[in-house]
């Protein structure tokens, strides 16, 4: 460090302004550079059908036996998916039942049912079931409501929740078979880290998290970005917090899959409310 | 509203700079701790589109940038012109930044010298240039001994930069400028087509541009 270093000279009134201003005005706040090429919901559920159907084929014939989740082996994993896929296609039918049944119990059975089957089996039933989802999906309208397993979302944010959950257990697996973790493309991941902090409010709300906070979420590294929102009420004077960590981290987190403790966080503001927000993410996941 | 970080910690050793700090009790009631970011963490918030991280560099660095920039210029107003280029071009490309390189302070300071010494020199052609072009205006009829001298002077700085002219190029030159031949007479005079006269007269006025604009330089 230099003697002028030491003793900088005194910035002139208003330049601060004034450099902060033409920044913005060359790139707005919270858009990542660099930014992920733009995907369609579509196209994000096809790639992580796709990474699916890849680690699917990599399988042994002993390891779709392993226990991966819950009670379920990994044949039974992709038996459960097998039944998220066919209740999607009953609510993109219209159907009410599936609007408030369980997302683990309204396809259990069908997770069961794998037991006993020849594995080829089973992978098959599951492509059946993710190409009927692309071909039915192809002509709808991505801003319809539907409507599953408790959940009313446009259909474009419904598919990027399905890629989401293709990649949470198509990391299941991965660990459960001592794979190294895979991490979705830009593009894909940039739609799940959107969807996940847009929906972190409604999260708040039903983790109880009474107390409002103005949140600032800034996820580092590609398909990350900026994000500020006022989450667990409506108060006058809500306290501020700041929560900086990577991308993939806090959708390893929305998926329930490590606690905040695993994350590399940079916090600033009341620690308990971000606490409080990082604990309302993880409960955003559906298992 | 959000808080301004209490802690930034912008000039951390390289083998600090792990993305790290705050953890969360994984059990119960979490509670934060830890330290402040660091210049990976903070150019890894200004890639995400974090203007928080933006104005907590300028906070800490702004000074340091301006002094730079002073040093070199002299001039308040060139130097502050200096520090918004400096941090647009941070905020515009964070990704040139390269933590494992060297400090965010070191490489915004040096940033700004070079931007402010490309100043200098581009100041300094721009009154070479002028003076250029006030030498070869024909100027008035002299009235005194002084412009006597300079018009001598700079009759000979041309001459002088015609002699090492290209044989080629030097004799369109002297029969367009010192003859006052147009450029169909030159190219009839030597025997060329008017297109390739019209070339080599362009070719010719470039290099002479560039001779007295580094003669020019030299004296300044």
């Amino acid at each position: 460090m230099t003697a002028a270093d030491r003793d900088p000279p005194v910035l002139p009134p208003g330049l601060r302004d004034r450099v902060l201003a033409a920044s913005l005005r060359a790139r707005a706040v919270g858009r990542p550079v660099p930014d992920a090429p733009k995907i369609s919901a579509t196209e994000a559920y096809r790639r992580a059908a796709r990474a699916f159907d890849a680690a699917l084929c990599l399988l042994g014939e002993d390891d779709w036996r392993t226990p991966v989740l819950r009670d379920l082996d990994i044949q039974g994993l992709v038996g459960h998916l097998i039944g998220v896929e066919d209740d999607l296609h009953r609510a993109l039918d219209g159907d009410p039942e599936v609007a408030d049944a369980g997302h683990v119990e309204s396809t259990q059975a069908t997770a069961l049912d794998q037991a006993g089957r020849p594995p080829a089996g089973t992978r098959a039933d599951w492509r059946r079931a993710a190409d009927r989802t692309l071909d039915l999906v192809r002509s709808a309208d991505s801003a319809a409501e539907v409507a599953m397993h408790g959940m009313q979302l446009p259909l474009g944010a419904l598919l990027v929740v399905r890629a989401f959950e293709l990649w949470t257990h198509e990391n299941d697996i991965r660990q459960a078979t001592g794979w190294v973790a895979s991490v979705p493309d830009p593009s894909t991941l940039r739609l799940m880290t959107e969807l996940a902090a847009r929906l972190l409010p409604q999260a708040a709300d039903r983790a109880g998290l009474i107390a409002p906070v103005d949140v600032r979420l800034v996820l580092t590294g590609p398909g990350g970005g900026t994000w500020d929102m006022t989450v667990g009420g409506d108060a006058p004077v809500p306290s501020a917090v700041s929560i900086v960590t990577d991308a993939v981290g806090f959708c390893r987190l929305v998926a329930n899959r490590i606690t905040p403790a695993g994350l590399d966080l940079h916090v600033t503001g009341d620690p308990a409310c971000a606490a409080g927000v990082l604990a309302a993410a993880s409960t955003l996941a559906l298992d | 509203m959000i808080a301004t970080p209490s802690q930034v910690c912008l000039d951390a050793p390289p083998t600090a700079r792990a993305i790290s700090g705050y953890c969360l009790a994984s059990a119960g009631r979490a509670s934060v701790q830890g330290v402040g970011g660091t210049d990976a963490v903070l150019a890894a918030r200004l890639a995400a589109g974090d203007d928080h991280a933006l104005a907590e560099a300028f906070d800490a660095l702004a000074s340091s940038v301006y002094g730079s920039a002073l040093r070199v210029l002299g001039d308040n107003s060139a130097a502050q012109d200096v520090v918004q280029d400096v941090f647009v071009e941070l905020w515009s490309h964070p990704g040139r930044y390269d933590p494992m390189a060297g400090t965010l302070r070191t490489y915004l300071t040096v940033l700004a010298r070079h931007r402010a010494v490309d100043l200098v020199r581009s100041e300094l052609r721009r009154v070479a240039r002028q003076e250029r072009s006030y030498r070869l205006t024909p100027a008035p009829p002299a009235n005194g001994a002084g412009d006597v001298v300079l018009a001598a002077e700079t009759a000979s700085l041309v001459r002088a930069a015609v002699q090492q002219l290209p044989a080629s190029q030097r004799q369109v030159v002297e029969l367009a400028y010192f003859e006052g031949l147009t450029c169909r007479q030159v190219a009839h005079a030597v025997g060329i087509p008017e297109g390739t006269a019209k070339s080599r007269l362009r070719l010719a006025l470039a290099k002479l541009e560039e001779m007295l604009d580094r003669q020019l330089l030299e004296s300044s």
